[in-house]
């Protein structure tokens, strides 16, 4: 009777989320473009899309967190996926389709290369390492002949036809009258696609053993957890998940230059992370959103804008020092 | 040759000084202080305050600055670092916090003094010059003499003095030191305003020389980052070392690599990730920091 | 410029074709981040401004290319890269003189009036002073100067430049020239060059700040060569010190940034009220472009307001500004000579 019980209410659960993911789908797949379409306000097209990439990066930055490290290295995976995508299409003649994930998986080989080393190291220390690894992208691509140093690479095409058997999935996007509607489409699809994935890992054994990682290592390692690899693929999968979101920014502003990511951007990653709340695999999300559209509201009090953002933020961590989807804590707890 | 080593250590003793103040922070709360850059850049300003627009002499200034950056360090311990440990579930959010401090300090540099770069006159002026193979101004020889000063009496301070016992205590074992009648919490704000202090003592010091301005603050604490991971993060002899270490890497590798372009930080950054490959907890640390 | 507009307005409006209008400025504040960039582009696009003054730096202006283009908007960015303004782009127009035009106006100058033979450069290691770096390498060789150091660069965050300036001065130059410098950088670079025993000329081509060198540097930086704004004393009319004061009053203090970008202002209105068709419609903007020229309120004598640029781009796409290359003494600069840019 008992078991029966509990699947009923895994049942009712994952409709709920069945419910809640359909929601969510038709609040961004449909309802928001008839917001737009109706209030006319057409530049939110890009601030959603923008949110929508840096919730991509944010989401491989969680993973990091979900094993135990802080990771302030995610700009230097956008920085390289975004050069990845513009070399192959300038140079190359690649379609931008299929760099998109090309540059997710050179960031995941390179990841590895570094992770194997760098995963060794904990808390500050790991942090630390990371927070320079985006300068050392920028440096790289200033040093590097292929990434045409400091001049960057401009006029890079937009992206164009993706057919398959003939049958053209996505429209050139030259061609499209409204181009920004078809990246938010893009952008929002790649975002929903890639916390389904987050979501999933978090809830099989892979998922398990990652927070396993979080709490104890030696304990996990010890019942014969295989720490190390399960550390690079985490940090692989959150390098792939950087440089898909490097990548389709590049095919947005069609130009890329050694500044294109730099150290505050992935110390934003860390922020959104952190403001969602890191217990949540919906955390990044909703953590650059309020993030970024919460900078964008502020810009009214002008010169104050800076010290009240930070402001509010410091304010935050005193109120719910566990992020904002901790609040949800609270209620279970008085069930 | 002669003019590199030079360079190095006038070099190497400021960023002693800067990553010092970071690593007692670090040492006594487990908390990695991204603020740190910024006040070093308030403190030039509050230098540049007191010297440039109130005209009061330059020892003075360094004195303000250093006061006021310690009551600084104090409140910023006492009403915002110590209710967030005591509540979060994990020691990342005291990161978003001291990213939060930053940020609202960077701010505030910006409505207080403004956006432009700042310099006080020199302190004395004169250069030495030594046969044309060792040149070196004179209030750069003072400002390294003075960092070296104030490095040294740190020690001895933390050595000898009650409070620098109960500091030390307090950062090898905080279980242990509270136990054995330590006033944490008091040790705790002690400490952090220590760090801040140094902080302050560097930025009053510097902007003598070099002047401060608004954005120097984020790039000063990544250095500062660099010297303690070098040196074994909470570790005062790391990072007075790793200070040094980084100060001779730049100007050695500035000169040897300067027809190579921009590769000298490249290296410096490379070569440290293998370093720390090889040995995570950097030269002095403890395994696992 | 929201001096200017303010003054503008104070006035009475400007009148464009047959109605007046008054001038409103929108902000953005984009924080040198390309992504930002492009979300000011966007907003602009969307409360109907077609005239729009930035961005700074070159990958923010890169990056807000394709809005501008498809929104129809005319942008001003105050950053260098030739394909910005030559064919097929067309929607920028350069607001000030660019360093691979000021550059060998005062290499040859200096070639000419002080013998200078050996040139050294160095950059900070970031985009925009690399590029000006390497055009100004280019135009100093094509002038027959030999360039002896072109590789040192140095972080922007340095707190000490005598390692990164020695191995530029063992190279013993005549000249100096910090590419792309920023006014933050420029006084400790002057005084490391000067302790470390240097005596030749040190030159830049970006704008400083007279202030910031007399605190940063103090008489070390006697004879520094740099590009001016056009408010110097010989050039300045009654309007520009006029606009000087009331920037003063409304901002506290002056610089030459916000004398380049009143230009910009200026042009745009004077261009729209040659062509009001131009204030819903960029494609009328450019066609006046070719032919437009208005007196210049800012300058003494007769000065006009016209576009040029036709030998670096190819086409008319940048504002008719005087060159000044400025010496700084004791606080302030003074006019070492003026030149025009075609």
């Amino acid at each position: 009777m008992n078991t029966n019980t509990e699947t009923m209410a895994a049942k009712g659960s994952v409709t709920a989320r069945i419910l809640g993911m359909a929601a969510f789908l038709a609040l961004v797949f449909v309802a928001v473009p008839m917001f737009i379409a109706a209030t006319g306000r057409s530049d939110f097209y890009y601030t959603l899309t923008s949110v929508a990439l840096l919730a991509i990066g944010a989401a491989g930055v969680w993973l990091t967190f979900y094993i135990g490290r802080i990771n302030i290295g995610q700009g230097a995976y956008a920085l390289m996926g975004g050069y990845v995508s513009a070399i192959l299409i300038t140079q190359a003649g690649v379609s931008f389709w299929l760099t998109l994930p090309l540059a997710g998986i050179f960031c995941a080989v390179i990841s590895v290369l570094i992770g194997l080393p760098i995963l060794r190291l904990r808390g500050v220390y790991f942090a630390m390492v990371t927070l320079v690894l985006t300068e050392v992208a920028r440096l790289t691509a200033l040093a590097l002949p292929i990434t045409n140093g400091a001049k960057g690479i401009t006029s890079i095409p937009l992206p164009g036809e993706l057919s398959v058997l003939g049958i053209t999935l996505i429209p050139d996007f030259s061609t499209l009258q409204n181009p920004r509607q078809a990246f938010y489409m893009v952008a929002v699809a790649l975002m929903v696609l890639v916390y389904l994935v987050l979501w999933r890992i978090v809830n099989t054994r892979l998922g398990h053993l990652c927070r396993s990682l979080q709490q104890n290592e030696e304990l996990s390692a010890s019942i014969g957890v295989n720490t190390t690899w399960l550390r690079i693929l985490a940090y692989a999968i959150s390098s792939f998940f950087g440089g898909v979101a490097g990548a389709m920014f590049v095919s947005i502003s069609q130009s890329i230059y050694p500044s294109s990511f730099v150290v505050q951007d992935s110390v934003n990653f860390v922020l959104y992370c952190f403001l969602g709340g890191l217990g949540y695999v919906f955390g990044p999300m909703l953590g650059t959103l309020l993030l970024y559209f919460g900078w964008d509201l502020l810009s009214v009090f002008k010169q104050y804008q800076l010290l009240i953002y930070s402001g509010s933020m410091i304010a935050l961590m005193l109120i719910l020092p566990n992020g904002i989807l901790s609040l949800l804590d609270k209620k279970e707890g008085g069930k | 040759m002669e003019q590199i080593l030079a360079n190095g250590l006038y070099l190497g003793a400021q960023y002693a000084l800067i990553a010092l103040g970071l690593t007692l922070i670090f040492s006594l709360m487990n908390v990695l202080n991204f603020a740190h850059g910024q006040m070093y850049v308030f403190s030039g300003f509050v230098c540049y305050t007191v010297v440039v627009q109130l005209g009061l002499p330059f020892i003075v200034g360094l004195v303000v600055a250093a006061v006021v950056l310690a009551v600084m360090g104090g409140l910023i311990e006492k009403f915002l670092f110590r209710p967030v440990i005591r509540r979060s579930k994990r020691d990342e959010s005291t990161m978003l916090l001291a990213a939060g401090i930053a940020f609202f300090l960077d701010a505030l540099i910006l409505l207080l003094f403004g956006e432009k770069q700042r310099g006080i006159p020199k302190v004395v002026n004169g250069v030495f010059n030594w046969d044309f193979r060792l040149i070196m101004p004179y209030d750069r020889i003072l400002i390294c003499v003075l960092a070296i000063a104030i490095i040294v009496s740190f020690i001895l301070f933390m050595q000898y003095s009650k409070a620098g016992r109960a500091m030390r205590a307090l950062a090898q074992d905080r279980m242990a030191a509270q136990l054995m009648g330590v006033d944490v919490d008091r040790y705790s704000m002690i400490g952090f305003a220590m760090g801040a202090m140094l902080a302050g003592l560097v930025g009053a010091l510097l902007v003598s020389i070099t002047g401060v301005n608004l954005g120097m603050g984020g790039p000063t604490s990544i250095k500062a980052f660099l010297m303690i991971m070098i040196g074994g993060a909470g570790v005062i002899s790391g990072a007075i070392i790793g200070g040094f270490i980084l100060g001779m890497m730049e100007s050695v590798g500035l000169s040897v690599l300067s027809s190579y372009g921009d590769v000298t930080y490249l290296l410096i950054f490379a070569s440290l990730m293998i370093f720390l490959a090889i040995r995570p907890q950097g030269l002095m640390g403890k395994p696992w920091g | 410029m929201e001096a200017r507009a303010a003054w503008l307005n104070e006035l009475g409006g400007v009148q464009i074709g047959d109605t007046t209008y008054d001038i409103q400025i929108v902000a953005f504040d984009d924080q040198k981040d390309p992504k930002r960039a492009i979300a000011g582009m966007e907003r602009m696009a969307q409360e109907g401004v077609h005239y729009v003054v930035g961005p700074n730096v070159d990958d923010g202006a890169a990056a807000v290319r394709p809005v501008a283009e498809q929104q129809g908007i005319m942008y001003f960015p105050y950053s260098f890269p030739k394909e910005l303004f030559s064919p097929p782009a067309s929607n920028a127009i350069l607001g000030m003189v660019a360093n691979y035009q000021s550059g060998p106006a005062i290499y040859a100058y200096l070639k000419e009036n002080k013998g200078v033979q050996k040139v050294a450069f160095v950059a900070a290691n970031e985009s925009d002073p690399l590029s000006q770096r390497d055009s100004g390498v280019e135009a100093a060789k094509a002038l027959g100067l030999e360039v002896v150091s072109d590789k040192v660069t140095y972080q922007v965050d340095t707190t000490d430049f005598s390692p990164v300036l020695l191995p530029v001065l063992q190279s013993r130059p005549d000249l100096l020239v910090l590419s792309g410098v920023s006014p933050a950088n420029a006084p400790q670079l002057i005084r490391s060059a000067r302790e470390l025993g240097y005596e030749g000329l040190i030159s830049t081509e970006t704008g400083q700040d007279a202030s910031v060198l007399a605190e940063g540097a103090g008489e070390l930086a006697n004879g520094f060569i740099s590009v001016g704004g056009a408010s110097t004393p010989e050039l300045a009319s009654d309007t520009m010190r006029e606009f000087v004061d009331r920037y003063t009053k409304m901002f506290g203090e002056y610089n030459d940034e916000s004398n380049t970008k009143v230009y910009a202002l200026e042009y745009i209105i004077e261009t729209l009220k040659a062509n009001p068709a131009a204030l819903t419609d960029v494609e009328e903007y450019k066609k006046t472009i070719d032919t437009f020229e208005a007196p210049n309120p800012f300058m003494v004598g007769d000065a006009k307001l016209r576009y040029v640029g036709r030998s670096s781009f190819g086409q008319k796409r940048q504002v008719s500004v005087p060159l000044v290359v400025t010496e700084y003494k004791d606080g302030a600069f003074e006019t070492l000579f003026v030149a025009e840019v075609d």
